[in-house]
């Protein structure tokens, strides 16, 4: 264990290193190569020890120690954290590419085009060709991507949303610290800032990946719930996402079904009719919606559950019924509603 | 990608063949292609790669030849804006070729040892540039998740990638099934087959490029785009595809060319080496070819065809007859697996060959009892000699053409089937003095099929001579060897400046034949025959003689007599043993 948190501590200061160091002027071959095998050791050890708390906890501290002491020393110095530690190979070559004093030498060795990577050098394994690798990888992906597909996400959405309920059912799986779960769902939401629709639909993509193990399950109740809890991320799915994608959410999940009727009556009767535009607006602030689309949302939701209509008809009408029973436009809402759904 | 012809020469003298013209056409080509992500865009990138590739070997050799970046910024002063947009192309970055020569001249603008304020700059955008190219996200979503979940940049790309590639993989099955329909899906698999153009030698979308090419042909409208067959026809003769089997034969079916390819190499890699019957077989079957014959007649009609017109241009080149038994024997074999589910019937696959022939010549001499060889044999010989007489007596009037063609299918079906003449030596070998004249005939029209009958018949008597020698100084009645028997025999069998020498191979294979068969203990056998291979100079062509009877006895289990196949043990060991002598 000693050994292990030594070993630790080393990788965080050759990570250290490698960001702003100018002894990284002397690399050669074998270092690089020695740099990244103690990168995948850490990615190894936090495969290894992150479900169990205990020596999560001990790892965690010792995280705090060195990168204590590398404030102290380095300015400008950028912490290594827990969560950092899977991608442990990323941030060396984040910070040795942005590292001006790496030799040209090993950066041309990192973009060489011609030797496949993953071959041993010395007894670490070569890393010749990593990043070729990596912008042949996302090139690939780039000429692709325009073809049309199957998938109403998109792959890149897929992979997220899978990528998201992984993590959460990881999480979950550790016992009975949902505030980890929650923790991570917000720091996601915070680093999505500025992209809310791209986040939107990581969502949706995550809340319709498979469910065919209780942990599975389990993981769609908690984020289902969670986006109960954020009333406002909630609205805004419901008025950023496509109607196709709402219908199939709905479809899913008898809470989202709920949520995102409960959302409509909502904004429904916070709509007042303008004079000059003739035509219902929404007074609330948050997302804009229009009555056109609130009434293509009612059908989504419709479509994707026909035994609900039949009661939120009823409903509207009763609040139709309420607001004087008027069969004129601009009056009530809810009558205005009832005879655009039936057109 | 199609190869185009290149924009200029290669660079050779001093004087800098690039000019600014040339330049400002790539420049205005990387804007265009940076400006928007159209179907047509797309299409005019993967047109004009092969173009660009040798221009940037161009520029890489030219800014080589420059003294410093400072030089070449003053000479070249769009270079950087062009490498910039181009490093940002995906259709170029996703190639090995071009993504090499991209980033071999972004190294040559990069100073070891920068001596001014251009030159550092130049290498500070080199490191963004790189930087940006391998480790940006576009992505926020991407970025944040990425960051939150630990999964690291590379995995998620290949993991987005995986799934685009799946995701494609589901459209393009499931159009096989819509065939029928009245919804035509064939233009969505022409624009995803013309969208891996580019990226046809990348492994990670090897199985989608395999689905593509597998997809049955559905619809009227030719689905695959001919640039795409192309494409993976040059990645695969420069060796970077690497294809599972069922696509690859599927790429045959589709494209004339990679057949035609891929039969020249195996028939080049056979001639060039001269095989054991062993590896041969070994080879042939290794290659694929013949199990895409099988499955698709139409390769089997233009592999044949192929080996068809090599074979009149060399009918005596034992290796070619050799591979062309050994590829119809495995084909066969192909076929017989797939019998069961294939309807198409054999006659089908041999549309020029004499119909009377076919079966009796297709059938295995292991399909039939022992007993019914030699009449089996007896009719081939003269169905065959009878063929050959009614065709070559109408030399000289209007059905000469047509009576040669009918006289060289007959014996290119000979040829394919030419265990039926290795079986013909046997029985002659071990059947004494009566009824050898129909074996020997076969045997000659093996050996000289396009010869004049006279010419023919002189043969006919010198392989008599030859055999008569042959089985004197095999019958063991001469102790020691008569000399003068021997040397005629080596006269007749040696290689001779004058055309009408016998065959070598023919009476190599009497010769192995009597060895093995005769009634001589091994050792006195092996004796004969080494004296004679020895003054001959025929050691590799018994040594192949042996091998293949060797296969074609344990194969069949014709003769599974022991004794044979000790026989066969001693003799080899004899050649084996002259050969690291004559070492």
């Amino acid at each position: 264990m000693e050994a292990m948190l030594k070993n630790l501590a080393s990788t965080v200061e050759m990570l250290a290193v490698a960001a702003q160091s100018d002894a990284v002027k002397h690399w050669d071959k074998q270092t690089l190569s020695r740099a990244f095998h103690w990168a995948r050791y850490c990615e190894h050890v936090f495969s290894r020890f992150h479900n169990n708390a205990a020596i999560r906890r001990i790892m965690e501290k010792q995280l705090q120690l060195t990168n204590q002491t590398l404030r102290d020393t380095i300015p400008g110095y950028t912490e290594v954290s827990f969560s950092d530690l899977p991608r442990c190979q990323h941030l060396l070559l984040v910070r040795l590419l942005n590292n001006p004093e790496l030799p040209s030498s090993l950066m041309k060795m990192l973009f060489d085009t011609a030797r496949p990577v993953k071959t041993m050098h010395g007894e670490y394994e070569d890393v010749t060709g990593l990043c070729s690798h990596i912008v042949q990888c996302k090139s690939v992906y780039k000429v692709l991507s325009p073809l049309a597909d199957m998938s109403a996400l998109g792959a890149d959405a897929e992979v997220q949303g899978e990528m998201l309920m992984e993590r959460l059912e990881a999480l979950l799986n550790q016992g009975s610290e949902t505030c980890r779960a929650e923790h991570f769902l917000g720091s996601v939401l915070q680093g999505c800032e500025g992209a809310l629709q791209q986040f939107c639909v990581v969502i949706a993509a995550a809340l319709l990946t498979s469910k065919n193990c209780a942990a599975q399950t389990a993981a769609h109740d908690f984020l289902l719930d969670w986006l109960q809890k954020n009333h406002s991320l909630l609205q805004h799915m419901c008025s950023l996402l496509s109607p196709t994608l709402l219908r199939d959410l709905a479809k899913e999940h008898q809470k989202f079904r709920d949520a995102f009727c409960n959302v409509l009556k909502k904004w429904a009767s916070e709509m007042e009719y303008s004079l000059n535009d003739s035509e219902w607006v929404l007074t609330s602030t948050g997302p804009t919606v229009s009555f056109k689309k609130l009434t293509e949302l009612f059908l989504a939701l419709f479509e994707a559950s026909p035994s609900l209509k039949g009661g939120v008809e009823k409903e509207l009408n009763a609040l139709k019924i309420s607001d004087g029973d008027f069969d004129v436009t601009g009056l009530s809402v809810w009558g205005d509603l009832l005879s655009a759904l039936n057109t | 990608m199609s190869e185009q012809q290149p924009l200029s020469q290669p660079l050779q003298t001093e004087e800098p063949l690039l000019n600014d013209q040339e330049m400002q056409f790539w420049l205005d080509k990387a804007v265009a292609w940076g400006q928007a992500d159209s179907p047509d865009t797309q299409k005019d990138t993967c047109l004009h790669m092969s173009r660009l590739r040798d221009f940037l070997q161009q520029l890489l050799t030219q800014v080589n030849s420059m003294s410093s970046t400072t030089e070449t910024m003053k000479r070249l002063p769009f270079l950087g804006q062009l490498l910039g947009r181009l490093c940002w192309n995906p259709y170029v970055t996703v190639c090995d070729t071009s993504r090499g020569l991209l980033l071999g001249c972004l190294w040559e603008l990069y100073s070891e040892r920068p001596s001014n304020a251009v030159e550092q700059k130049a290498n500070q955008w080199i490191r963004k540039v790189l930087c940006q190219l391998s480790t940006e996200e576009d992505d926020t979503a991407a970025q944040a998740l990425m960051k939150c979940t630990g999964v690291p940049a590379k995995e998620y790309h290949l993991k987005v990638l995986r799934k685009k590639v799946a995701l494609l993989q589901e459209n393009v099955g499931q159009s096989c099934t819509l065939f029928n329909s009245q919804r035509c899906s064939c233009d969505r698999i022409v624009a995803i087959s013309e969208a891996c153009i580019p990226i046809v030698a990348c492994p990670e979308a090897s199985s989608l490029i395999s689905l593509l090419l597998q997809r049955p042909v559905a619809c009227v409208t030719e689905v695959l785009s001919e640039d795409f067959l192309d494409a993976l026809t040059s990645a695969y003769s420069r060796q970077g595809l690497a294809l599972e089997e069922q696509a690859l034969v599927s790429l045959w079916y589709h494209s004339f060319s990679s057949l035609e390819e891929a039969v020249l190499s195996l028939l080049q890699s056979v001639i060039t080496t001269g095989l054991t019957p062993q590896k041969l077989e070994q080879q042939v079957a290794q290659s694929l070819l013949p199990k895409a014959c099988a499955q698709h007649c139409s390769v089997f009609l233009v592999v044949n065809d192929i080996f068809r017109s090599v074979l009149k241009q060399a009918e005596v080149n034992e290796f070619v007859k050799a591979l062309v038994q050994t590829f119809t024997k495995c084909f066969l074999k192909e076929l017989a697996l797939l019998k069961p589910q294939t309807s198409i019937s054999v006659k089908a696959f041999f549309p020029q060959s004499p119909s009377s022939l076919l079966v009796p010549l297709l059938t295995m001499p292991s399909e039939m009892p022992q007993g019914a060889w030699r009449n089996h044999l007896n009719w081939l010989s003269s169905s065959l000699q009878r063929l050959t007489e009614e065709e070559e007596e109408g030399d000289g009037d209007g059905r000469s053409t047509r009576g040669h063609h009918n006289v060289f299918e007959a014996w290119f079906l000979l040829v394919q089937c030419a265990h039926w003449v290795q079986v013909a030596v046997q029985l002659l070998v071990t059947s004494g003095t009566e009824d050898g004249d129909p074996f020997l005939w076969l045997l000659i029209f093996y050996h000289y099929p396009t010869n004049r009958w006279h010419h023919r018949a002189s043969q006919l008597a010198r392989a008599k001579e030859a055999w008569n020698h042959i089985r004197t100084l095999f019958s063991g009645a001469a102790h020691p060897l008569p000399s003068d028997r021997l040397q005629s025999l080596v006269t007749l069998v040696s290689p001779q400046p004058e055309q009408q020498s016998l065959a070598p191979s023919l009476t190599v294979s009497l010769l192995v034949n009597v060895a093995v068969f005769c009634q001589l203990p091994p050792s006195g056998s092996a004796e004969v025959l080494q004296a004679v291979v020895d003054q001959s100079g025929l050691l590799d062509e018994a040594a192949c003689v042996l091998s293949s009877l060797e296969l074609r006895l344990n194969e069949g289990s014709c003769l599974s007599r022991d004794t044979v196949h000790l026989r066969i043990k001693e003799l080899q060991k004899t050649i084996t043993q002259m050969h690291s002598d004559g070492t």
